[in-house]
């Protein structure tokens, strides 16, 4: 080996070594500086961002309880969301059938389609059903656990919402959507306050999505929602809903109803009824017949979607928030008001009604109701009439600016702001547009649009001294453990006439109940005040008539009153919208259709709210209706005793019904119940064991348009009792029973009826444009 | 047998040496006055000659004791750093934490011993008759086999897949070049800078072999190739102007590799110089890139800690293969990477020290090779994994997952140590 060469080996290995280490190593160091020291905090962000994944932990949407604060309007559930993650399946072939045939046995989907959704590899979340039942979920896990399917199969914890009573205040409670969300009604007004705030599970997670070993995990808690406790009680919600539905069938609604009963001090409302309604749990089925039948009349295809979305969009409308009208004669009880306040008029001032005036710019005159005409009465007489040209004349009296001035006052103007979404904005003829005509007409309530809470907050105003209020259906909203959140706002907001007119008024309407136009919401044993409206859908006719000349007027019927007279703490508003007279049997006034409703209504949920029975000496009379006694438990001959102290009948269904048993068998059931009314020289029947319940149940028959007689005797023959209600005087008929016909009930049952006449006070009243 | 020979023959040596001077294996017993004066002039190389007994049985003995220390701990680091690497890996694939550390860590034990026992075999043996000439015959046959029956990994065919045994013929070919280069200039090195002997053999044989790796489509395989080649025929002789000329052709090569028609490969080669130029940018290409880099970053001064890795957890694709320093960056933070590159350092530099003491040119040469070839991986790896240049796929000298490759590394520092055992125990 030459020493050359030696040596020139090792200059060469040395400086190639060198060159190696230099820039090979040292590029590298550099780079390690750069990425580690200088961008390191930027990439070290990054990797974490990439690996915490955040799971939102729902959380649970509060409760809405009735105003009794026991009764549960909604109310959430736990659901879970089925979820495959077919990555850890897709390789087994063998897996995937037994999970797709599993899954689809337990949640009714295709075997086929799941097998082919097992099949994605990648895949680690594919939504298979959503808001399934806890005892489904169970089920799932079973058949986990015992196929040994470990993973695959994701069951992710959600909330399903529930209404308990179905349709019962569906308008008023709205429903949520695939997500929880409100959509419609209390649901949406109060999303935030309900929704809660959903909580997070931040965890470090593989780039396949499930858990690394890390403590890195923070859970931020979901904070459930609030409760909502309504002003709303169910039974009074019920009783609106039950009598609205009669009234629409009986008299051929069109259009649907509205029922509001209201507190007059507070502004709270006790039952807002709604027709067409819909089932929360199921909003997107359409319930109404018409609507259906709409619906169904169209071709399949896009216009039927889209008359169908419009039918649902008419089902899910708060017809008492959204729906403008013409308050019609209901309004006079305000300009009455207003004429008293100002000291124009007083209860005895007197006017002149010749059936009708010629207005200046007006082609035809316009008519009172009575076209001929009141002749001189007194404003007292007036409201009682509800005589047109004498509110005609108080609205000449106040003139534009008062008349703008009070009609703000009394909320008309603006939004009531009741906690419900969608409220309507009236249209009213501003006071610079306001020529006579507008004035004499708007102050009989026609010409100018509101929505039925406007006018039922401005009547409570003139119910309870002249104090106008919010209305709202939420009491006070509570936390998940009772806390008072938030109290509603049950101050009110003016006072717009004084306690002295409220007072007059009061006592006029009452009369006009007892003696007046409004004889159809008069109810046994109660001071009522009342006062009918029958609006002429003015508007609508004119749309009509350009279509056919022939064309008949179309009404709303209403009646809108307060109880007891006295001192008034509820009102109530009942609207029907387009009566269909030429089927219904020419029905198409506020007294007769929705007087005998109001009268029902009051009837039955008086003596629930704890307002007492006052009769005068005539109805003491008449409805000499007692109690019966509790026999329940006792033996039939102490029964017996009991009942004949009474002074009622009775009759005995099962053993012992002839006298040998009376010792030995036992009351187990009776009706009436004990303490329930029973009518005068009624009797109560008693149940013991071995009945046959087929014989015993009778089915209602239909007292419609009955006079007091053939109802009495058609109820006498079906071993069925009734108590008389609402106004008898004259030729007065059935028009509203308190348990709806083909109902089967027990021998025995008391049914009420509301009687009331068919007096047509308002029509006639035809304006021009 | 060689190592017989080399026994029989240095025991002969030894004895009579013994005889004349009278000293030990443990070194000279030195009588003063007794020493005749004219050997007194060359007493450094006769205490050299006559230091050391060569026996098969004493192991350490003439071993580079600070080669197989550097050796042993980048296998261990290497070994732990795989084991932390590879195990989300194998937890979440292989259901068995354990999977690619217990098969490595077989092959490292086999290996070492291979190693030891390698280091007994005289080198001179790989240099002596026809042993180059079947062992360049057998590379080729494998990379043609390779090219027939290999089994491919995405665009890549260049694994052969021999009963339970995955090799990759480029490592064999790798070694193949260091082998015949080295017998190359041992043989000529008094014509190397002539263009008959020190350039066309040379030339031909890298071109044969780097084609067919090329053809492979193993682009690491043939830089890998290229480069050791051409600092083996620097280190041996050959003039500068033919190796510039050579890199000059090389380079048009690969450039026209790149740029040729088709589909797949030239859009693949191509994109990993996007990759490069945009390791950011949010697409599959990049991920590996980017997933690298976020662990790089994770790391900072003294990383996350050893086992904390979250870029291992599927992040990092394949963290226990070729982007294992991502891990050993983000665990160990910058402190730890640069020890490890200092590590490497170390032994490349050993490895320098020990091929320049060999006996003769061959062994200097044969060590010369062995050593740049793993300085020269690692280097790239890691500038790979910083993303200092395009991807090429490179593994990591003694941490990468893969069990025929760890074997055949450590065999070659098996041969390394022999190099250094020979110079120690015996000097011509």
């Amino acid at each position: 080996m030459a020493k050359g060469t030696a040596e020139k080996i090792r200059k060469k290995a040395i400086g190639l070594m060198c060159g190696l280490l230099i820039v090979g190593f040292g590029a590298a160091a550099m780079s390690l500086v750069h990425w580690q020291l200088i961008n390191g905090e930027e990439l070290s962000a990054k990797a974490m961002e990439q690996s915490l994944r955040s799971t939102g932990l729902p959380a649970m949407r509060g409760t809405i309880y009735d105003a009794t604060g026991t009764k549960v309007l909604a109310q959430s559930a736990s659901v879970w969301t089925v979820v495959l993650e077919p990555h850890y399946l897709a390789e087994d072939d063998n897996l995937r059938r037994k999970v797709a045939n599993g899954l689809s046995e337990i949640l009714g989907l295709d075997a086929a389609e799941l097998y082919e959704r097992t099949g994605e590899v990648g895949s680690y979340y594919d939504v298979i059903a959503r808001k399934v039942e806890t005892e489904v979920r169970d089920r799932i896990t079973q058949f986990m656990n015992d196929n040994k399917i470990g993973n695959g199969i994701r069951l992710i914890a959600d909330y399903k919402r529930y209404y308990p009573y179905g349709t019962v205040a569906s308008n008023i409670l709205g429903f949520t959507g695939d997500d929880s969300q409100g959509l419609e009604g209390l649901e949406l007004y109060y999303e935030e306050e309900l929704s809660g705030s959903a909580g997070r599970l931040i965890a470090a997670k593989n780039a396949f999505g499930t858990d690394m070993p890390f403590e890195y995990e923070q859970i931020v808690e979901a904070e459930n929602g609030y409760n909502l406790v309504l002003t709303i009680d169910e039974t009074v919600q019920s009783v609106l809903e039950k009598y609205l539905k009669e009234g629409i069938e009986k008299f051929w609604i069109k259009n649907g109803a509205v029922a509001v009963m209201m507190d007059v001090d507070t502004g709270g409302i006790l039952g807002l009824a709604t027709y067409p309604y819909y089932d929360p749990n199921d909003p997107f089925t359409i319930l109404d017949q018409n609507l259906l039948e709409q619906v169904e009349s169209v071709p399949e295809g896009d216009e039927r979607i889209e008359v169908k979305r419009e039918a649902m969009s008419v089902q899910w409308r708060n017809k008492a928030v959204s729906d403008l009208y013409y308050p019609g004669s209901v309004y006079k009880m305000c300009v009455g008001s207003m004429g008293i306040e100002e000291g124009l008029i007083t209860e005895d001032s007197q006017y002149t009604c010749t059936g009708g005036e010629k207005l200046q710019g007006v082609k035809d005159p316009i008519h009172c109701w009575n076209h001929d005409g009141h002749g001189t009465t007194t404003f007292r007489e007036g409201l009682c009439n509800s005589c047109n040209p004498w509110f005609m004349h108080i609205g000449r009296e106040l003139g534009p600016d008062l008349f703008c001035r009070y009609r703000e006052a009394f909320g008309l103007a603006d939004k009531t702001g009741i906690d419900l979404p969608g409220e309507g904005r009236s249209i009213l003829h501003s006071v610079d547009n306001m020529g006579e005509v507008e004035l004499v007409v708007e102050a009989f309530g026609q010409n100018f649009s509101i929505t039925p809470i406007q006018m039922i907050t401005a009547s409570a105003a003139v119910a309870n001294g002249g104090y106008l209020v919010r209305p709202h259906v939420v009491d006070r909203i509570v936390d998940e453990d009772g806390n008072i959140v938030r109290n509603a706002d049950c101050s009110y907001r003016r006072q717009v006439i004084s306690e002295d007119t409220s007072a007059t008024i009061c006592d006029i309407l009452r009369q006009n109940v007892a003696s007046g136009t409004a004889r159809g919401g008069y109810v046994s044993g109660y001071r009522i005040c009342g006062k009918t409206g029958t609006s002429e859908k003015v508007d609508k006719h004119n749309e009509d008539l350009l279509e056919d000349p022939n064309a008949k007027m179309t009404y709303i019927a209403s009646y809108c009153g307060f109880a007891p007279a006295e001192d008034p703490r509820y009102a109530l508003l009942v609207f029907f919208d387009e009566p269909d007279a030429s089927s219904n049997g020419g029905y198409t006034a506020g007294n007769a259709i929705a007087g005998p409703i109001f009268s029902a209504i009051m009837q039955e949920l008086l003596p629930y709210l704890g307002v007492e029975v006052m009769y005068d000496e005539d109805e003491y009379n008449e409805h000499r209706d007692t109690a019966a006694p509790n026999v329940v438990g006792m033996t039939i001959r102490e029964a017996v005793a009991a009942i004949r102290e009474a002074g009622l009948e009775y009759d005995i269904e099962g053993n012992g019904d002839d006298e040998e048993g009376w010792d030995e068998y036992k009351i187990t059931e009776q009706i009436p119940e004990g303490g329930a009314t029973v009518p005068q020289e009624g009797k109560v029947v008693m149940f013991t064991t071995g009945y046959n319940v087929n014989e015993v149940m009778v089915e209602v028959p239909d007292f419609f348009q009955m006079d007091l007689i053939n109802a009495s005797y058609e109820a006498h023959i079906n071993d069925l009792q009734i108590t008389v209600n609402g106004n008898r005087d004259g030729d007065t008929r059935v028009m509203m029973q308190g348990i709806p016909a083909g109902e089967k009930v027990k021998k025995g049952t008391v049914i009420t009826l509301t009687f009331a006449s068919n007096l047509s006070t308002d029509t006639s009243v035809t304006i021009a444009e | 047998m060689p190592a017989g020979a080399v026994r029989g023959r240095a025991a002969q040596r030894a004895g009579g040496v013994t005889r004349r001077v009278d000293s030990t294996a443990r070194g000279l017993r030195r009588v003063p006055g007794n020493r005749p004066p004219e050997e007194r002039r060359e007493p450094e190389r006769r205490r050299r000659r006559r230091k050391k007994h060569y026996k098969l049985i004493s192991l350490g003995e003439g071993l580079d004791m600070p080669l197989l220390v550097f050796i042993m701990v980048l296998l261990a680091i290497g070994l732990v750093m795989l084991f932390s690497a590879s195990y989300a890996e194998s937890y979440y694939r292989e259901d068995n934490s354990y999977f690619y550390i217990v098969r490595q860590g077989e092959f490292a034990l086999f290996g070492v011993a291979a190693m030891l026992f390698i280091s007994t075999i005289d080198y001179h043996y790989y240099h002596r008759g026809r042993t180059t000439l079947w062992v360049a015959v057998g590379t080729v046959l494998l990379l043609v086999l390779t090219l027939l029956i290999g089994s491919s990994e995405g665009e890549a065919t260049r694994w052969l897949e021999l009963g339970p045994v995955r090799l990759q013929p480029s490592e064999v070919a790798k070694f193949a070049i260091i082998l015949l280069f080295a017998d190359f200039v041992s043989r000529w090195e008094k014509e190397m800078d002539t263009f008959r002997r020190g350039v066309m053999p040379f030339a031909l044989v890298l071109v044969l072999f780097a084609g067919l790796v090329m053809a492979e489509h193993h682009l690491s395989g043939t830089l890998i190739i290229g480069l050791l080649g051409f600092m083996m025929m620097f280190v041996g002789g050959t003039k500068f102007r033919w190796l510039a000329m050579g890199a000059l052709g090389a380079a048009l090569v690969v450039y026209l590799y790149m740029n040729r028609g088709g589909e797949g490969s030239e859009a693949y080669q191509m994109g990993r110089i996007e990759v490069w130029l945009n390791p950011f940018e949010e697409n599959d290409a990049t991920w590996q890139t980017r997933q690298s880099l976020y662990a790089i970053g994770s790391g900072g001064l003294f990383g996350v800690g050893l086992g904390q890795s979250r870029q291992k957890y599927m992040y990092l694709p394949k963290p226990q293969n070729d982007f294992i320093f991502a891990i050993v960056c983000e665990e160990l933070g910058l402190v730890g990477a640069l020890v490890i590159m200092i590590l490497f350092a170390l032994l490349v530099w050993r490895g320098v020290h020990i091929s320049l003491n060999a006996k003769d040119t061959f062994g200097k040469m044969l060590g010369l090779g062995l050593t740049f070839q793993i300085g020269l991986q690692a280097a790239l790896n890691i500038c790979v994994v910083t993303n200092t240049v395009p991807n090429t796929g490179i593994s990591l000298p003694f941490f990468s997952y893969g069990g025929t490759a760890l074997l055949m590394l450590l065999g070659e520092m098996g041969i390394l140590l022999n190099i250094s055992r020979s110079a120690n125990v015996e000097k011509t």
